[in-house]
């Protein structure tokens, strides 16, 4: 598995740039991700999605499904895309420290 | 390797300029001079003989369809050299069927014929055909299959390498048109089931004999529990806390799952939501066969195929066993069916017993369905049977 170090900081990383633990999760790993992510600037409209997606994993161990993550936070998905142009899965998830998404994806 | 900027994408832009939701091209760009001009006009069409179909219009106008096989997992060469052939007999343009053949389309019956011995000459170094002309009629066409070992990460089996062989081995019926009806051959490499091996005539299905493997030390990391506990259909896995000797020697407690074996049956679906969970197994591994299931709503309505071969192991490269009962299962077909009369048709007018009679399979309890109330509609409530 790689490593890589960001701002002083060593994240384990999957070959897809996921976090391998969750608990390893902090800022830097945040200032890491948008990067790759095409993310300019971290907003609090950002900061909401990811703080809701770590609520959420951590209540229930999950991902919340779209339409949930979307009724809570009030962002339609077109919105969420906005922030986070790979999408909810591979942008958000990732930024927020979650296990990376399994399925026929 | 030298990296070569595509001139259109800005790395530290990714938006700017950036086009989207433009969908596939129209069809109708694509479409031979001929067959737009008589498009929703056809009157009849006749399969003049094995891969060459004609199509009548309205206006007098005829097609001239010329259908090959191919594996479908292609190299751009052998795209390329499709397009060779399209330029020089049919004006540069070709199609793609929904089994993967290969149809070029021609105005007159000489040029047919011409292009099905062009196509029919052509073979690879290793003395395959690379174009083979068939597939037409009461025969066998492509066989619709997966990615197997060649991309996918769930496979119990390979699909390129297990449709090759039953290709080889039925080769004559992709040419010829003698059995009673047409003879669907599907392949799914894990009970996914991608494609359509749930509705064919004959399917070959990768199969696993075995209980996935836990990987206590990563599961609560990299899986989302809850859906690795709702993935499975049997209600064999539950969540658990186990400690556990990490990798590196440190003794701790984590979050995981515990699977109750006798509740398992292989299906693989924890796999596919948890990467700690794998399961493939080289012994373990292999393919059952499904039989007389349908599409069409011809005479009979649409059918499921049903479970004939409980376990075939994987015998790479040629799969020998898969090969002798692909054999006996077409010929018998051929034999004993009626005209029109699709495999599931014929099984199910002559009594499943009797078709494992005349197939000589062996049955044995896996064949009994156990899924659950449905199973119960899948027994025999009825006196009528023959010994």
């Amino acid at each position: 598995m790689a490593v890589v170090e960001f701002k002083g900081k060593k994240f384990e990383v999957d070959e897809d740039g996921f976090l391998q633990r969750f608990e390893d999760w902090c800022e830097e790993w945040v200032e890491y991700v948008k990067e790759q992510e095409g993310i300019k600037e971290i907003t609090d409209d950002h900061r909401k999605v990811i703080e809701f997606l770590q609520d959420y994993y951590k209540k229930n161990g999950i991902a919340p499904m779209v339409r949930i993550l979307s009724k809570v936070t009030g962002f339609k998905l077109k919105q969420i895309y906005e922030l986070f142009p790979s999408g909810p899965g591979k942008g958000a998830c990732k930024m927020a420290g979650l296990p990376k998404p399994t399925g026929c994806v | 390797m030298t990296f070569v900027p595509s001139g259109y994408y800005n790395p530290d832009k990714p938006m700017e300029g950036r086009i989207t939701d433009i969908g596939p091209r129209h069809y109708a760009e694509f479409l031979p001079p001929i067959i737009k001009k008589n498009k929703g006009k056809w009157l009849w069409h006749e399969i003049i003989e094995p891969g060459i179909l004609m199509h009548k219009a309205e206006s007098g106008d005829e097609v001239y369809t010329v259908r090959c096989g191919s594996p479908r997992l292609l190299s751009t060469e052998t795209i390329k050299e499709i397009c060779e052939i399209a330029d020089e007999y049919c004006g540069g343009y070709v199609r793609f069927t929904t089994r993967n053949n290969v149809e070029f389309m021609v105005d007159s019956l000489d040029k047919a014929r011409k292009l099905k011995e062009d196509l029919n000459s052509r073979k690879h170094p290793g003395g395959s055909y690379k174009f083979p002309v068939g597939g037409t009629g009461a025969g066998i066409t492509n066989i619709v299959h997966t990615q197997g070992w060649v991309h996918c990460h769930t496979p119990a089996t390979d699909a390129s390498g297990t449709v090759k062989v039953v290709m080889d081995e039925l080769f004559e019926d992709f040419q010829k048109m003698r059995l009673p009806a047409q003879l669907r051959i599907s392949m799914a490499c894990c009970l996914n089931m991608c494609g359509a091996v749930h509705c064919s005539d004959i399917a070959i299905l990768g199969y696993h004999r075995k209980p996935p493997i836990i990987d206590h030390e990563w599961l609560d990391n990299l899986c989302e529990i809850p859906l690795a506990v709702a993935a499975c259909p049997t209600g064999a896995i539950r969540p658990t806390k186990t400690k556990i000797t990490t990798e590196s020697g440190e003794e701790k407690e984590v979050k995981t799952v515990a699977i109750k074996q006798e509740r398992c049956m292989f299906c693989g679906n924890c796999y596919t939501m948890c990467p700690c969970l794998p399961l493939a197994d080289k012994e373990g591994d292999g393919i059952v066969i499904m039989a007389g299931g349908k599409l069409s709503n011809c005479i009979t309505p649409p059918k499921f195929s049903k479970v004939i071969v409980a376990f075939i192991p994987n015998e790479t490269p040629r799969w020998p066993q898969l090969a002798q009962t692909m054999r006996k299962l077409v010929d018998t077909y051929a034999k004993h069916a009626r005209k029109y009369e699709r495999f599931g048709d014929w099984a199910e007018r002559i009594g499943w017993e009797r078709f494992f009679e005349l197939c000589e399979l062996e049955f044995s309890h896996h064949l009994i369905d156990d899924f659950r109330d449905p199973a119960y509609y899948t027994w025999r409530h009825t006196t009528q049977f023959k010994f």
